[in-house]
């Protein structure tokens, strides 16, 4: 009864989660011990976010146990236009302030001696690029805002002697997004640039089904080798289209442009997200050390496009290419048992970004990142809390002139991600 | 001594590699820019030169991006400002605006009266450019010319823009500049849109000498300052082409058919005989109002209804109320022969060429170039790169003129003068502050009637000024 009631809780969690981002829109901080170290925690996988990082890890905790918590999110990135380009010279621009709240839960269960049931509740992909007006950009993108939520029921078994696990499970995942740019035109009157519509596309949620499978090896007592693997997904969406002209202060052009916009309508859009792939190796030098290497191969070539169709008006679709190419992480983490109750972390990421300068827009500016993270986490009896924080540098990503939509200019963007998770070990 | 010659060896190279194929005069100094030119210097749109548009020729987009504020109508000499001879609106003369556009575009001059607002300003304007001006007159009007009865528009012109203070030669010497900027040439062969006729173009011989002479004498009275100067498009305006060469429905915009064929309009051909003229032919805009007299149509239908109401019909056109193929041939030749003069004289000087005619052949391709949010195009009224006298640039046009200058400059001077983005162009109309005014219009001078004062002032944060410090020096010059 108890459990239901958590389960209940951690789903209504995440759907008030609010939208964030990651590598591409990937959010790999699922957990505050795993953030610490800098999300290197497949061949770890000794806490029950082990259910995203790679779900063998749930089967050697043999204790019924919850952990929850959250990521919140800061991040910055300003905009500086290109000065040899006549669109962007000159502009700038920034987001609007957001603290993003990235929360997760999850709870494992053990049966008998060698498997162990979990489940758990994320929000793996996100994005949000809200520009803070006024944004040159508005035409290209105003504000995109990407949400998820994932429930992940797993189960595991390890060997008796608990060298070998491995698990796997169902990811039921549910997105919806909303896009919303401004339309401009030259106001034949005035001379001036001005904008005549908002477009707004706003869908409905969607979802799939997913799977995840994991597997942990404990070669020696000290050395560990850990894989895990999440399948991508397509999820359909479906939703409205919703465009309201803005006067331009002539009722002459506002009734050209009027009756050139397209109704509201029902939109459709088919939005993909990425497999994910796992590859780590774990040693422990000694009883209070222990160092953690990810390798995580991320699926983004699935990012082919993005078509957004119109039904009623099929003139009015169109298809932003993306191109993006699949991309890698590493992730280099270090855990120390300090003392009786608490233990340290740190750890280093390099993240590639998978996107081709060609589709860097204000829509989603991606760039390579380099990040530090440093934690601690104290337990004691049943309770442990774990804390972090990851400290994210991109680098700065210059379209070099290359923007299919002509808008070139240098994005620089910086986050912190503070992650806590409170566990119980009943 | 091998170890000397080494070293000389090595030093020799090192010059060589050091020093710039094509070092431009001066240098990139723009403590004191000085712009000279004509009317497309000036700022003149739709027929008028007045302060709506006077901070938008190209010579002032210019100034903006090198770090300068244009100075308003109360400056005094002191402030540090790029002065422009500013006319109030609705200008002289009265500006050109669209009233309507459906069904069709009208056309019509704003209403009021005009007049120089800074005709006391106490030192020559930064921006001595001159409606009018061929190469000529900028060595030889000072602004004190006698009155006379239909003087031409580039004497009148001077008279507030020169005041009597001296040619622009002096006045822009007299300044010491540290930059000058030059375009300049249009009119020695643009007046055949008026006239009709090649004959008054400027012969290309006379042409050099002027030019020469033009640029030699900025460099005796200025010869530390740096120098560009810019190319001479030789695209068709829209002023030569919305007058179709046949007679046509002013409601459809259809050729009228007479017999299955369209009805060229008549030319006289001498000898009291008319002919038709070909569809190659142009027809100027101001030909038009001889056609609504009946000038051009042919005599057969001088008895059929609406045509028997004009009073002219069967009367041929002048040969100079049209420009036909062989004498645009003849222009463009001249105008070949112009761009070779500017490019040799500047190339003999050190001092860069902006491809002003580059810019006009884009606009004028189809589809014209995009950019950003729009296309601009050359295109009538829509277009946005001519204004409503289809002759004349509009601020986007301008702007677009103006970039073509900085672009030769940061060539020639290794310089990194940001480009002005047409993003100075857009405007609040609601988009970001509901409780702004729709129609409120955003201009360097003048009212920002129903604004808000936040919205004011977000935007004006949103022109970026220039990272370029005005004073800044080209990179090894």
């Amino acid at each position: 009864m108890r459990f239901t009631r958590l389960t209940i809780a951690v789903s209504m969690t995440c759907l008030l989660a609010a939208s964030a981002f990651g590598s591409g829109f990937l959010i790999p901080e699922q957990g505050a011990k795993a953030s610490a170290m800098a999300g290197a925690f497949a061949a770890t996988a000794d806490d029950p976010s082990a259910i995203f990082y790679n779900p063998a890890g749930i089967a050697q905790q043999r204790h019924m146990a919850a952990y929850a918590g959250t990521t919140l999110i800061n991040f910055s990135n300003e905009f500086t236009g290109d000065p040899t380009s006549p669109v962007t010279s000159g502009v700038t621009g920034e987001y609007n302030r957001h603290t993003f709240n990235v929360p997760n839960m999850y709870a494992v269960v053990p049966l008998g001696n060698n498997f162990t049931l979990g489940v758990g509740v994320f929000a793996a992909f996100g994005l949000r690029t809200d520009w803070e007006d006024p944004w040159a950009g508005r035409y290209i993108s105003k504000d995109a805002d990407l949400k998820t939520t994932s429930v992940n029921p797993v189960i595991a078994w390890q060997s008796s002697d608990g060298r070998f696990a491995f698990g796997g499970g169902v990811e039921y995942r549910r997105a919806r997004v909303i896009l919303s740019a401004n339309r401009m035109a030259l106001n034949p009157f005035t001379g001036r640039i001005v904008d005549v519509a908002n477009t707004r596309l706003v869908s409905e949620y969607g979802d799939d089904i997913g799977f995840n499978a994991g597997v942990l090896v404990k070669v020696t007592p000290r050395f560990r080798i850990g894989a895990s693997y999440r399948t991508d997904m397509d999820i359909e969406l479906e939703g409205d289209a919703e465009i309201n002209q803005i006067p331009t202060g002539s009722a002459q052009l506002d009734a050209i442009i009027g009756a050139q916009l397209p109704p509201d309508q029902r939109i459709n859009t088919v939005f993909p997200f990425p497999s994910i792939a796992t590859i780590a190796v774990a040693f422990s030098p000694n009883d209070n050390w222990d160092v953690e290497l990810d390798v995580i191969k991320t699926g983004w070539s699935a990012f082919e496009a993005l078509p957004v169709n119109f039904e009623s008006t099929p003139a009015a679709s169109f298809v932003r290419e993306q191109n993006w190419e699949d991309s890698n992480s590493y992730r280099i983490g270090i855990n120390h048992n300090a003392t009786e109750h608490w233990d340290v972390r740190g750890g280093f990421v390099y993240d590639e970004n998978p996107q081709p300068v060609e589709a860097v827009s204000p829509l989603l500016p991606d760039s390579d990142r380099l990040g530090a993270s440093f934690g601690a986490g104290w337990h004691a009896g049943p309770f442990t809390v774990d804390g972090s924080l990851l400290v994210l540098h991109f680098k700065d990503r210059d379209t070099d002139g290359a923007n299919e939509e002509g808008f070139n200019g240098m994005y620089e963007t910086d986050a912190l991600l503070w992650s806590v998770n409170l566990g119980y070990r009943f | 001594m091998n170890k000397h010659i080494r070293i000389a060896a090595a030093v020799l190279i090192a010059a060589l590699v050091a020093v710039p194929m094509f070092a431009a005069r001066g240098a990139a100094d723009f403590s004191h820019l000085v712009v000279l030119g004509d009317s497309y210097g000036a700022g003149f749109e739709s027929g008028s030169l007045n302060e709506r548009h006077q901070p938008w020729s190209w010579g002032a987009v210019l100034a903006r991006q090198v770090g300068y504020d244009i100075c308003p109508a109360t400056a005094v000499a002191t402030d540090d400002c790029f002065a422009v001879p500013l006319v109030s609106y609705p200008g002289l003369g009265n500006e050109l605006t669209l009233t309507s556009l459906i069904p069709g575009p009208v056309i019509a001059p704003a209403p009021g009266s005009a007049a120089p607002r800074m005709i006391n300003f106490a030192r020559p304007y930064n921006n001595l450019s001159i409606p009018g001006a061929t190469v000529g007159a900028l060595l030889t009007l000072t602004g004190a010319e006698t009155p006379t009865a239909g003087e031409p528009t580039a004497v009148s012109m001077a008279r507030f823009i020169l005041r009597g203070l001296g040619t622009p030669v002096q006045q822009a010497i007299a300044q010491r500049p540290s930059f000058i900027a030059l375009w300049i040439g249009g009119n020695d062969y643009l007046n055949v849109m008026f006239s009709g006729t090649p004959a008054t173009i400027t012969p290309a011989a006379d042409f050099k000498v002027r030019y020469e002479a033009l640029l030699d004498a900025l460099i005796a009275g200025a010869p530390n300052a740096g120098m560009v100067v810019g190319n001479l498009p030789s695209g068709i305006p829209p002023y030569l082409t919305l007058v179709p060469p046949v007679l046509v429905d002013p409601t459809t915009r259809q050729p009228i058919l007479i017999g299955g064929q369209p009805v060229f309009y008549m030319v006289d051909s001498g000898n009291g005989t008319q002919a038709p003229i070909t569809a190659t032919t142009l027809i100027p805009l101001q030909t038009r109002d001889k056609i609504a007299q009946g000038y051009g149509l042919p005599a057969l239908l001088r008895n059929i209804p609406p045509f028997s109401l004009l009073p002219h019909v069967g009367e041929p056109l002048s040969p100079n109320d049209v420009i036909t193929a062989d004498e645009i041939s003849q222009v463009f030749t001249r105008i070949a022969e112009y761009n070779t003069i500017i490019n040799q004289a500047a190339a003999a000087r050190n001092i860069p060429v902006a491809d002003v005619a580059g810019l006009f052949s884009r606009v004028s391709a189809p589809g014209g170039i995009s950019l950003g949010p729009i296309s601009v195009s050359s295109a009538p009224v829509t277009g946005g790169f001519y204004s409503f006298d289809f002759f004349h640039l509009t601020d986007l046009g301008y702007l677009l003129f103006g970039n073509e200058f900085i672009k030769a400059i940061n060539e020639g001077y290794d310089t990194e003068i940001p480009l002005a983005s047409i993003t100075q162009l857009f405007a609040n109309n609601g988009a970001f502050f509901p409780d702004a005014n729709a129609a409120a219009q955003l201009s360097f001078i003048g009212t920002n009637n129903g604004i808000t004062t936040e919205g004011l002032k977000q935007i004006q944060s949103f022109w970026q000024k220039p990272t370029i410090l005005r004073r800044s020096r080209a990179v090894g010059h």
